[in-house]
């Protein structure tokens, strides 16, 4: 389609005919994008979403501020370092995601998670009150703790807190009742797996079933190795570590016997009552520095008998200095 | 070569030399991405991948704009056959995008501590939209800066009755581009909804804006290059744009697949979407006509190649590989994969970055008064990001087909255990190519940096300019074999066999709603695309190669009947 030298082109009809077909498409482009938005499509809308008392409009503000999208898709949009968020809300469960979003640098144990369901805004939510009923009604944090329990995950921690925590689950209860029109592509049968992948150490799934057993060969024992035991059953250390180094929550390396300074600005001894107190009721005393509302009351999961076994390994450990 | 004839032409230099920096940092980015991808524990916690990958799309987008701000004040006193209408807006408008990109690489890096700098509902530091990243106060410096590059072109444009279609491109390309920019300037409470407006400046930029920049800015270097005639050059910017935005307009429906947007979408996203690659085919047909239009040698090689690799990527990366994954019924299994990421390397890097490249050849050495230069290393700079470019563009396309298989096919969703070890095999080509390309990155920005400075350079006006020490020496004995002269005929076999190859890779997605595969047997989908992709890029490898040996040596050639 040249137009030689000296050729009648009839540049200007030409250009207008154009335009008129452009006129044309944008017309139904624009007819298009108005029914797409009418109300009686029924498509959900954030401003009608709550979870636990959050907004998910909130969220989305959250979700966009730590610039989720840069690792993750949602409804397919973004980057391909992690898993599509679109569903994760309907396929987890709400209580799976409070127990990974504020560690997310390694993978909830099923303690973390029945820990959150303790909470009865997160139990309402979840639509079921015990861990048992939770793991069916959510398969995919079944397979979750299952397989990936304690591991790293390839996610940082991100220095998020409480309330972003539920904003951001928030947004994910809006996005997860979406109507995207049947994607992502639901697998056609459940349970293949590649025979090339990792295979997960049995180790996983025995720390599942000695927690369940409550680690009675270690009870009898030092109160110390059983605290190590219960402290990784626990999957303490998505938040601690055994040195000094803070990560979420504090460092237990030389803790005990320290004195913390508190949020309120007073100071606290580290002893043995101090630190019951912050496994049952954590809230009571937050050292300087950290969110309250992240760590999750231990209360009605562990005894007397396995806090103080926990006690007494926090106490064990020294810090770097001694 | 012509010489520079307005002095506000040299404006368009400090463009360029920004544009080489910026290309430089994006392309270490990407290396870094590559690496993270491998070891995702890589410098996590200290620059976190998303926000390696923020300075990457963003610095992307910054050297492209550059080059385009670059090529058209460097053209555009030629096209009104007058100096530029307000140069200090255009001083301006340099500086301005100097701050521009120092306080968007800063400000990004408050995604890790979640800091969008909320005020008035608006995310002034940083807003986490893909693409558009840059936070509100960027934003509206960046609208200023449009509206500036909109200022001068119509400024120094002739009046509206003298303009050609050349004017027109350009003209309406500088105004859309600003308009376009306007959707990304709020804060949506809707998902959907955002995803939508998100769209308008994504799909509208580049489908929309850049791509009638691009015609227009090709159209007018062919004319510079080859004294092709406006005229018929013109006419075919005027088809390539129409086409362009008839089919771009509506064609924008492929992103409203499944974000939240009705079903209809569907329908109208895979029959518009799918007229896209017309336009480019169009383009590409034009570039091998009228490089044909002269048969002197070409005296710019390195600025031809990467005219030359600009077409052909657009239409082997935006064309080809975005007509595989415009159907809803392939698009459900390339969306949200690596499979989309091959086709954005390849098609925006390929057709809006060498446009720039191409551009900066030929206008810095014009500038420095250079009459001759070495062009060895700026040829082996080209074939260095082109291999690099496909490497890297075969390597997305291979694990995205094995993610779509583990990730939605086997529903496997763990990424650091599953997803990932299944991909290895592609995450450790991507930066072995990666390394490729980068420093031939580092090689071209070397070459262009110091070009005219260095010991060979024969400056205007030395004795040995005369044009027949250009001349090759071969010049008697006809061109044969692989450099023979390159017909219409063969050129449209080339552009066919690419298509088939496309053909087979868009046959390879289909095949994944196939019971068989669903059922957890990889087998075709596998067997395609390691044809499809490996046969298309090594096509469009070997085209390239022979277009470049026809053109070097088609001072020889015979005449063609045509």
């Amino acid at each position: 389609m040249s137009c030689k030298e000296g050729e009648l082109c009839e540049e200007g009809k030409k250009r207008k005919i154009a335009m008129v077909v452009l006129g044309l498409m944008a017309f139904i482009f624009v007819a298009l994008s108005f029914m797409s938005f009418l109300d009686s499509r029924g498509q959900v809308i954030p401003n009608n979403v709550q979870y636990a008392g959050h907004e998910a409009v909130q969220g989305k503000r959250v979700f966009q501020a730590y610039n989720c999208m840069g690792c993750h898709t949602i409804v397919g949009n973004g980057a391909y370092l992690g898993p599509d968020l679109t569903d994760t809300y309907a396929t987890v469960g709400p209580a799976w995601l409070e127990a990974f979003l504020p560690s997310a640098g390694s993978w909830p144990t099923r303690v973390a998670v029945q820990v959150q369901l303790n909470k009865s805004a997160v139990a309402a939510e979840s639509g079921v009150e015990d861990i048992e009923a939770y793991l069916n009604k959510y398969p995919a944090a079944a397979e979750r703790i299952e397989r990936r329990s304690a591991h790293a995950s390839i996610m940082p921690n991100l220095p998020i807190k409480p309330d972003e925590v539920g904003a951001v689950i928030a947004f994910m209860k809006y996005t997860s009742q979406m109507d995207t029109e049947g994607w992502p592509p639901v697998p056609q049968v459940v349970g293949l797996t590649r025979s090339e992948a990792i295979q997960m150490p049995a180790k996983a799934v025995s720390v599942a079933v000695s927690a369940e057993a409550g680690t009675p060969e270690a009870a009898l024992g030092d109160p110390v190795a059983l605290g190590a035991q219960l402290v990784k059953d626990n999957g303490c250390m998505a938040c601690h570590t055994d040195n000094t180094q803070d990560l979420i929550g504090p460092g237990w390396g030389g803790l005990y016997a320290s004195n913390v300074t508190l949020t309120d600005g007073s100071t606290a001894h580290v002893d043995e009552d101090y630190l019951t107190e912050a496994i049952l009721n954590p809230d009571t005393h937050i050292a300087a520095g950290f969110n309250q509302g992240l760590m999750p009351s231990y209360s009605g999961i562990l005894d007397t008998q396995q806090v103080t076994a926990i006690v007494a390994y926090i106490r064990s450990l020294v810090g770097e200095e001694q | 070569m012509i010489r520079i004839e307005y002095n506000t032409q040299r404006l368009s230099m400090r463009f360029f030399l920004v544009m080489l920096i910026l290309f430089l940092f994006q392309t270490g980015f990407g290396l870094l991405l590559a690496m993270q991808h491998i070891d995702p524990t890589l410098l996590s916690g200290v620059l976190n991948f998303n926000v390696v990958r923020v300075q990457h799309l963003n610095l992307g987008i910054l050297w492209i704009l550059a080059g385009f701000i670059g090529t058209i004040l460097f053209v555009g006193p030629l096209l009104s056959k007058r100096e530029l209408a307000a140069p200090w807006l255009i001083k301006f408008l340099f500086y301005a995008l100097l701050a521009i990109v120092i306080w968007n690489v800063l400000t990004q890096y408050l995604a890790q501590q979640g800091i969008a700098g909320w005020w008035m509902g608006q995310p002034w530091f940083q807003e986490g939209l893909e693409y558009i990243e840059a936070g509100r106060a960027a934003d509206i410096v960046i609208l200023i800066g449009f509206a500036i590059l909109c200022y001068v072109v119509l400024r120094t444009f002739p009046p509206l009755k003298q303009w050609t279609e050349i004017h027109w491109g350009l003209g309406l390309g500088v105004i859309a581009l600003t308009a376009v920019w306007m959707f990304g300037l709020f804060f949506i409470d809707r998902l959907d909804l955002q995803e939508y407006f998100r769209w308008y400046v994504v799909h509208y930029w580049v489908e929309g804006v850049w791509e009638v920049i691009h015609i227009s800015l090709v159209g007018f270097m062919m004319v510079m290059m080859f004294k092709a005639k406006i005229k018929s050059v013109g006419y075919a910017v005027f088809w390539g744009i129409s086409l362009v935005w008839l089919s771009g307009l509506i064609g924008n429906a492929h992103h409203y697949f499944w974000i939240g947007t009705p079903e209809f979408w569907q329908f109208w996203g895979s029959l518009f979407s799918a007229l896209e690659p017309l336009p480019l085919i169009f383009c590409f047909w034009h570039i091998y006509l009228d490089a044909h239009q002269d048969r002197k040698p070409i005296k710019n090689m390195p600025a031809f190649a990467f005219l030359l690799g600009s077409v052909v990527l657009e239409q082997v990366g935006a064309g080809i590989l975005g007509f595989t994954m415009t159907f809803a019924l392939t698009n459900v299994w390339s969306h949200g994969t690596w499979v989309t990421v091959s086709h954005a390397h390849l098609a925006l890097f390929g057709t809006f970055g060498m446009l720039g490249l191409a551009a900066a050849y030929y206008a810095i050495p014009l500038m420095r008064g250079i009459k001759k230069f070495d062009q060895r290393l700026g040829k082996l700079a080209f074939w260095m990001v082109f291999l690099g470019m496909l490497g890297m563009a075969f390597a997305f396309a291979i694990g995205g087909t094995v993610q779509v298989f583990v990730y939605r096919t086997l529903g496997l969703d763990w990424f650091g255990g599953d997803v990932s070890s299944a991909m290895y095999f592609a995450k450790i080509m991507v930066p072995i190519f990666g390394l490729l390309f980068t420093v031939g990155v580092g090689l071209l920005v070397y070459d262009l940096l110091t070009m005219g400075h260095r010991p060979g350079d024969i400056e205007d006006g030395s004795p040995e300019q005369d044009d027949a020490s250009m001349q090759l020496p071969t010049q008697a004995v006809p061109a044969t074999g692989w450099k023979r002269y390159l017909s219409g005929w063969e050129a449209g076999i080339w552009l066919l066999s690419m298509w088939v190859f496309g053909a087979i890779i868009t046959i390879g997605l289909l095949s994944f709603n196939l019971t068989v595969v669903r059922e957890g047997n990889p087998l075709l989908p596998y067997l395609m695309a390691s044809v499809g992709y490996p046969g298309l890029l090594l096509v469009t490898l070997l085209f390239v190669w022979r277009f470049l040996s026809s053109v070097t040596a088609r001072s020889a050639s015979p005449s063609p009947k045509l």
